[in-house]
């Protein structure tokens, strides 16, 4: 397992740059996710898509689906891809800091 | 030139080395995408962490993260426990499910290499000799016939099995049994019926069940997951619940219909199951089969038990103990609900795993009635039990067969008919049908993307379905004009998302792609808004 040093602490991440210790996740550890992630510096509609990926998680365990997120979140699946190119699941779940999505996703 | 040198021997030999450096220019050419032609690596290096900790040196590519060996008593215990694996597969009380497919294989190549260029892989790699499919076969036969028969050791290059068993060969060959979709395109062209796929789902079997070599998104992350969760997904039975309410409103929205879709109903005669990876990344696609079934009358239900809404099993790909135990759980949902039969929706391995491997394993009352829904959707639209407008779906479509459900399971008119019904401009790719390419996402390559593997196959083991696909639409490349490419699988779209994206296909060429109940469901007539939505 690789560490990363986001948001000024060393932060254990798995070999897709997802992070492993989702307690440390903060503000600032998002924001350096972000950058890996071509999606710096982080506006309004980043932080509205991160905040509702993390509250779904935190219900029920894994990220949305796609369509739930893009409604509930006003947010069209191509602006996503240009708020976060590597998509939803690879992008913003990691900025968001849940684990890499798994399954036939 | 080296790659023409290169020996079935040499994988056991310079550890320290790759065997093959793979260069964009020896790709086969894809003339009709720019930048295809230039000189460099298409695959990404590893990092040197990761070099330094991952076995890489069959082609630079780490798909398994096989940990490299501490010292030399590891490795030695790791060749004694990859023999001891191997002598299980040969054996009747320990492989009844594939011993005579594997036998035959071992026993009867006459080395003609038309499997070869039957290969998506080998072809789309410029015939890179470790991607040939007799390469692996010839390494697993040499070891078999030098290693484990009797005197095979003295007369091992006398009887052409020269081949050092090391470590270096098993890390090699345990990377190289992902280096193979298991389309089995070879097997189709083989004189003998020799079946180079099974080898490698043998040799995946081994390194999971007697080594525990497997890759993370199908094992831990996969049909573990799926064992203790509920779905690979990671679905609980809960979130089930809260998808298929927001399920309901969406068709609500889209069709102006307000449907209950029907959930645990008992006595329902179809207990239908979805890859659960459909509900998260292309909910339309269980949200149509839910507006066809009711609209055709059907008598069905979901299920929102634990396994009850997960339709897929990654053993299918490498592991027949997890195979089973997915199974069994599967089946016991069905007898639970009272259902008449199981029917798969669209995708691939399910459906090959559950309808025609599982016959290896129920027995008796446990072997419960299981099908395709491609059959039961070319009934409902082909006897005009829904109206449907094909002037709705007047846009270039095209097929791509899914290997599991085509070449493997032999349903190949259904999703046709359908499309010949209700698409007025359904073209095929050629090859089609039994012939087709993979989409290079098979056996799970899909849903695997660590470190550089993603490169490899989106350069290597897709490329010849993305020539397939070009060719398709070559007299309507305008990018205004939007085209469908038809993916009846859950995995094959993950893949075809992934090649269009690399490509670039959306942008240049107008090129999306979608499931099949969504084309019908896009024709039906007398709904609120177009079904599809071109996203």
């Amino acid at each position: 397992m690789a560490k990363a040093t986001l948001g000024g602490v060393e932060i254990e991440v798995d070999e897709d740059g997802f992070i492993q210790e989702p307690d440390n996740w903060n503000k600032e550890v998002a924001e350096d996710l972000a950058k890996m992630e071509q999606a710096f510096p982080m506006g309004d509609d980043h932080w509205k898509i991160v905040n509702y990926l993390r509250n779904y998680y935190a219900k029920y365990g894994i990220a949305p689906p796609i369509r739930m997120l893009v409604k509930q979140t006003g947010i069209d699946l191509k602006t996503i891809y240009e708020l976060f190119p590597s998509g939803p699941a690879k992008g913003a779940c990691k900025v968001a800091g849940l684990p890499k999505p798994t399954g036939c996703v | 030139m080296r790659k023409k040198r290169l020996r079935v021997s040499d994988i056991g030999k310079n550890g320290a080395d790759r065997l093959v450096r793979i260069n964009r220019k020896d790709l086969m050419p894809l003339p009709d995408i720019p930048g295809e032609d230039r000189e460099d690596d298409p695959i990404r290096p590893l990092t040197d962490r990761q070099r330094a900790i991952y076995e890489h040196s069959l082609d630079g590519v780490s798909a398994v993260a096989i940990p490299c060996a501490k010292d030399e008593e590891e490795e030695k215990r790791l060749i004694q426990s990859f023999l001891e694996g191997l002598k299980k597969l040969l054996s009747k009380e320990n492989n009844w499910t594939f011993l005579q497919q594997l036998q035959q294989t071992l026993d009867c190549c006459v080395k003609c290499q038309a499997c070869s260029d039957a290969c998506a892989i080998y072809l789309g790699s410029g015939r890179q000799e470790i991607y040939r499919p007799t390469f692996r076969s010839e390494v697993v036969r040499r070891i078999v016939n030098k290693y484990l028969k009797k005197g095979g050791r003295f007369f091992a290059k006398l009887r052409g099995n020269d081949i050092e068993l090391n470590w270096t060969t098993i890390a090699r060959l345990a990377e190289l049994a992902y280096r193979c979709t298991m389309c089995r395109r070879c097997a189709t062209w083989c004189p003998m019926g020799s079946d180079n796929g099974v080898i490698t789902h043998e040799l995946r079997k081994l390194f999971s069940q007697e080594m525990g070599i497997a890759p993370k998104e199908l094992h831990e992350a996969g049909s573990m997951r799926q064992l203790r969760v509920g779905a690979s997904t990671g679905i609980s039975p809960k979130a089930f619940v809260d998808i298929i309410a927001f399920m309901e409103e969406e068709i609500e929205e889209k069709t102006g219909r307000k449907i209950k879709v029907p959930v645990d109903k008992k006595g329902a005669d179809i207990l239908l199951i979805h890859n659960s990876g459909e509900y998260l990344s292309w909910i339309e696609n269980p949200a149509a089969f839910a507006v066809i079934f009711e609209e055709a009358g059907l008598s069905w239900t979901l299920s929102s038990d634990l396994y009850g809404y997960e339709a897929t099993n990654y053993g299918v790909w490498y592991d027949d103990v997890q195979f089973s135990r997915v199974v069994l759980r599967q089946i016991g949902i069905a007898k639970k609900l009272g259902a008449k039969k199981i029917v798969i929706g669209e995708c691939g391995h399910a459906t090959k795993g559950l309808v025609v491997l599982a016959d290896r394993i129920l027995a008796d009352d446990m072997n419960f009635p299981r099908e395709s829904a491609l059959p039961l959707l070319e009934d409902i639209v082909c006897a005009n039990r829904i109206k449907l407008d094909p002037c709705k779906n007047n846009f270039p479509v095209t097929l791509h067969d899914p290997c599991s459900i085509v070449r493997l399971m032999g349903i190949v008119e259904p999703q046709r008919k359908i499309l010949r019904k209700i698409c007025p401009q359904f073209r095929e790719m050629e090859p089609h049908g039994v012939d087709n390419y993979c989409c290079g996402g098979g056996s799970g390559f899909a849903i695997m993307s660590p470190m550089n593997f993603s490169d490899w196959k989106l350069t290597i083991a897709g490329r010849m379905k993305v020539k397939q696909i070009l060719d398709a639409f070559k007299d309507v490349q305008d990018p205004s004009i939007k085209k469908y490419v038809c993916a009846p699988c859950s995995n094959c779209k993950g893949q075809l998302r992934d090649l269009l994206a690399h490509y670039k296909l959306r942008e240049t060429c107008g090129i999306y792609f979608g499931g099949l109940a969504e084309l019908i469901a896009n024709a039906m007539v007398g709904l609120k808004k177009p079904f599809i939505e071109w996203q």
